[in-house]
């Protein structure tokens, strides 16, 4: 008995002062940002409570709803096209290939940039190089990031174009975990290509899986540095992802107190969004 | 045992990297100076800025004087004041900053300040009228100012035998000559939206009144009535720009503008550095924007762009104006000037850059008036509805717009201006109209 | 697993492979080649924008490095990630020990996992300007602010990786410690630890690269403190007014190699160890 109190206590004096740590700066801050929300804060100087005032405002806001649907409709292709990507490089990865560490590591690289240096990179590569290819095969040469239909698309390439390697990396790691026989097993049975893959791989990587769609999910969710290098927002305010608009009117203009609001109203959509998600994504696991 | 010396060894380790980390910030000497910190938020001037403190420094033993010219410096302010740690003196634009400055009581009256007796008085009434009610006092000693209108490329005007237009009827044909000679007149650069606001400002000076943001927070007027006029006439300034000019921005446009590629581009004086830094011998000038039918409806675009200002928590005010009076000199503010291709405030005679050549009647008759941009609150994004106007075309719904939106966003200081006319009757006219 | 090296090399994937480099080099190419142009060299068209420039020259690297003050920014950027990276390990992977293993039984500690976790979501914005004002207050708005901040940060994610990755690792072997009369303090740092290095490296990478490319943080926690980072300090190239991309590139891809260096050092950790620890 005494022995297990020593343990319980150990365990104790690990988890509590890194919680307290945890607490002081991440839960005690947000505390104050929620507080902040029910004002007209600034950010600095003199405000004055307005109640329930900036949460009613939320929801009439036509350009707060129509960065939800961006982020959300970003974050969904975004998240699909990553994974379905990054999944396909990772079984080309972990194949019999010849350079395999060489061609892993520059396959990595994009991760290792920042976002905002992808961004003006790209930024390039959109407003020169695809218009005059398109030109050349005959299209009609408009930037994408010029375009209200297409900005986004553009915004979609870049983030998957970087989040690509991380991904790939979880999956070939995933992948390392599916020991031989299995396969062995599998070829006995005559399972080949798809059917191989969807019957015996997929299954073994699939927490893998899960959590590549959370973390991309929440990552892309909270776009900000590709819209400030690609767009700032535009054309047309088109491309104004939830965080873009959180910080660019909170912090730089005078709306704290407002975006706060926005940014509590965020929180809890993340939190939920995730929630179902490793849910879903759980059941999936628990069935096989 | 052994956990109570991990623990212990990791504290000391803590302890002694952090020691470590406090040595490794900017030593000041200390001795027994008065310390005067200066943020000015013009990284491109850290230059000219650096030489002043130097000279500064080497001329005054009393007062040992710190400029600082940091990146995105409005943020950096604005988080420090949120730390309550105040520089001294900050130099800053006068824009809608400065007004939430003055209404957070973060900077000190300096009406008392002699040196403000030199500088043009059209320059201090544009900061007066910057407040969002009338305030007591002055908040800013107006440094510099920049002018924005067109530029053009010199030579090739010369070239053509082109004359400055004066009307807007005379810009339109300037426009179709210079088409008809196989040029583009414009580049506009349109991607990045703040520039969507450099022809709009300079349409606006003319054909709106100076205050009408004002107006329309006292409920007199609105922007429907007060912006047609100005809304329509960008639409037809955009059919003389670049095909697809949202896909360029700033910079993209000031390369095309410099390699030849337009004849003019409608922007500020500002931009000439980075033009420059493309192709250095060219020859620009520029000329007032002609959005009125007759020459004398022109009025320049022009406001404070640097202006220092003294915080509530300067220490040693005495010290702080003994700065301002050093930066004031005429050789230090001309060294300013042509480092940065600026108006000065100040009512002398300088020599100004060959830029400015088109604009210096308009500068020395004092026939100017501020950017509208600078009542806009930045939230609202006025520079992003142009740019989504300019590619709608849809006047009415911009206007519409524009004219709810200004009621949500001004809300706070609506009121705060419904309450002063309560209190004080109605406000008297006063700033940021001219002649 | 040796088992079928020898089996022939697919060739096919390896030259779709191969090919879908251009993808990654051509940006790269753009960024070499800018980094390496003068301003005056730069036009709006495509064959301008491709061509190599006209003489070779490091000077762009040269100024960049002076304009950033690039030993400095590099140092304290070195010292930064180097410090949250250190301290990420050690304290992450014991609250991840501890969570992970008691979650399951204890409800306090899967509510701490979830608190913690669900802080991934919380988005930055909200937090930045009461952490400005909080670090001012306690007196860390300096370096040691922003790596407080950091290792809070990314607590949620590690936290997450390191109780996955336990569940990896078999109870028997500590048990087999226990038995031996070993405390779990004990058990922890001379069992459990060194068989995380896989996940050490993967937590490693991720806080690393996290930290190296992050602005706003340093931004706002310490400016006016007189320090730079390399990113805060690239920001010199990206003024309203004017950006010098060849300036820029330079220093992106000066700012690109530590990390890069880093990287390899740790990709054989990741890519190799994270199945031998336990799965086996």
């Amino acid at each position: 008995m005494k022995k297990m109190n020593n343990k319980q206590l150990t365990f104790l004096m690990m988890t509590l002062p890194i919680l307290a740590l945890f607490f002081c700066f991440n839960t005690l801050p947000l505390i104050k940002g929620v507080i902040y929300s029910f004002t007209n804060f600034r950010g600095y100087g003199s405000y004055d409570w307005v109640g329930m005032r900036n949460y009613a405002d939320l929801f009439q806001d036509a350009r707060v709803g129509k960065s939800y649907l961006f982020t959300i409709k970003l974050a969904v292709v975004a998240t699909v096209v990553v994974n379905v990507v990054s999944l396909v490089l990772a079984l080309g990865l972990n194949a019999k290939i010849k350079f395999k560490s060489a061609l892993r590591g520059l396959y990595f690289i994009p991760n290792i940039l920042g976002a905002l240096v992808v961004g003006y990179i790209f930024n390039y590569f959109f407003t020169y190089i695809l218009p005059a290819i398109a030109k050349m095969l005959g299209g009609s040469g408009e930037s994408m990031l010029a375009s209200t239909k297409w900005a986004w698309v553009a915004i979609v390439i870049v983030c998957a174009w970087q989040s690509v390697a991380m991904n790939t990396i979880i999956y070939i790691s995933g992948l390392q975990t599916v020991p031989e026989d299995v396969y062995e097993a599998g070829s006995i049975d005559g399972a080949t290509g798809w059917a191989k893959f969807k019957n015996l791989t997929f299954p073994l990587i699939l927490p893998f899986f899960s959590i590549n769609m959370v973390l991309c999910m929440k990552n892309f969710l909270m776009v900000f540095d590709q819209i400030v290098a690609l767009t700032k927002g535009g054309p047309a305010q088109s491309t104004e992802s939830i965080s873009y608009l959180i910080y660019n009117n909170g912090m730089a203009g005078g709306q704290f107190g407002f975006q706060s609001a926005n940014a509590v109203v965020f929180f809890v959509m993340i939190v939920a969004l995730s929630v179902a998600q490793m849910t879903i994504t759980g059941k999936k696991e628990e069935q096989l | 045992m052994k956990r109570k010396r991990a623990l212990s060894l990791f504290l000391t380790g803590m302890t002694a990297v952090s020691v470590l980390l406090q040595g490794c910030g900017t030593e000041r000497e200390n001795s027994g100076k008065i310390e005067i910190e200066l943020v000015q938020y013009k990284p491109e001037a850290v230059e000219v800025f650096e030489q002043l403190e130097e000279e500064f420094n080497r001329t005054h033993d009393n007062i040992h004087l710190t400029i600082e010219s940091p990146n995105d410096a409005t943020t950096i302010l604005k988080t420090r004041f949120i730390r309550e740690d105040y520089p001294d003196i900050i130099g800053i634009g006068g824009d809608i900053n400065y007004s939430y400055f003055v209404d957070s009581g973060i900077l000190a009256d300096v009406s008392d300040y002699e040196g403000l007796k030199s500088i043009k008085t059209a320059y201090v009434d544009i900061l007066e009228g910057l407040e969002f009610v009338p305030t007591e006092g002055t908040y800013g000693v107006p440094y510099v100012a920049n002018a924005a209108g067109i530029l053009y490329n010199r030579e090739m005007f010369q070239e053509h035998g082109w004359e400055i237009p004066e009307t807007w009827e005379e810009l339109l044909t300037l426009c179709e000559d210079i088409q008809a000679a196989g040029i583009q007149p414009f580049y506009f650069g349109f991607k990045d939206t703040w520039t969507c606001l450099a022809p709009w400002n300079a349409l606006a000076v003319d054909l709106a009144p100076a205050d009408v943001c004002k107006q329309v927070n006292r409920g007199e007027t609105t922007f429907t009535d007060e912006y047609r006029e100005i809304s329509e006439k960008m639409l037809e300034l955009l059919e003389y720009g670049e095909a697809g000019s949202f896909a360029y921005g700033y910079n993209d446009a000031c390369t095309a503008f410099a390699n030849g590629e337009a004849a003019m581009y409608t922007i500020g004086s500002y931009a000439v550095p980075q033009i420059k830094s493309v192709n250095p011998d060219m020859d620009i000038d520029s000329f007032v924007m002609p959005g009125s039918d007759s020459p004398d409806g022109n009025v320049l675009n022009s406001g404070v762009d640097l202006q220092f200002c003294v915080t509530s928590a300067c220490e040693n005010k005495e010290a702080a104006y003994e700065v301002l009076d050093f930066l004031l000199e005429h050789e230090n503010m001309q060294a300013y000037l042509d480092n940065q291709n600026a108006v000065p405030c100040k009512d002398e005679e300088f020599e100004l850059a060959s830029m400015l050549d088109g604009m210096k009647d308009y500068i020395n008759e004092g026939k100017m008036s501020d950017y509208q941009d600078h009542y806009y609150p930045s939230e609202m994004a006025v520079d992003a509805q142009i740019q989504t106007f300019l590619m709608n075309q849809d006047v009415d719904a911009f206007l519409e717009k524009f004219d709810k939106d200004w009621q949500r966003y001004n809300r706070d200081i609506i009121r705060m201006v419904e309450d002063y006319q309560k209190e004080n009757g109605t406000v008297g006219k006063e700033g940021g109209e001219e002649s | 697993m040796n088992k079928k090296v020898k089996e022939k090399v697919n060739w096919p994937v390896t030259i779709l492979l191969i090919a879908g480099l251009v993808t990654i080099v051509f940006p790269l190419y753009m960024t070499i080649v800018i980094a390496l142009k003068q301003p005056s060299e730069m036009t709006n068209s495509i064959s301008g924008i491709l061509s190599l420039p006209k003489s070779f020259s490091l000077s762009n690297f040269a100024e960049a490095m002076r304009v950033t003050d690039f030993w400095h920014s590099l140092f304290n950027s070195v010292l930064i990630t180097g410090i949250t990276v250190v301290i990420s390990i050690v304290i992450h992977s014991m609250i991840g020990y501890a969570v992970g293993r008691n979650k399951a039984k204890s409800k306090f500690y899967n509510f701490v996992y979830l608190y913690i976790v669900s802080g991934m979501f919380v988005p930055f914005a909200i937090l930045m300007m009461p952490l400005v004002k909080q670090t001012a207050q306690m007196g860390i708005a300096n370096i040691v602010g922003v790596i407080v901040c950091y290792v809070v940060f990314y607590m949620p994610m590690n936290l997450l990786l390191y109780s996955g990755y336990l569940t990896n690792i078999p109870m028997a072997l500590e048990e087999a410690a226990r038995v031996d009369g070993a405390s779990t303090w004990r058990t922890y740092w001379s069992i459990i630890f060194p068989i995380m290095k896989p996940m050490h490296a993967t937590v490693a990478v991720l806080t690393a690269l996290g930290t190296w490319n992050d602005v706003m943080t340093p931004l706002v926690i310490m400016s006016g403190s007189g320090m730079n980072t390399l990113p805060l300090a690239q920001m010199t190239f990206q003024t309203q007014f004017g950006t010098n991309y060849n300036l820029a590139f330079a220093s992106y891809l000066l700012a690109l190699l530590p990390i890069l260096i880093f990287y390899i050092f740790c990709q054989k950790q990741i890519l190799n160890g994270v199945v031998n620890g336990a799965v086996k």
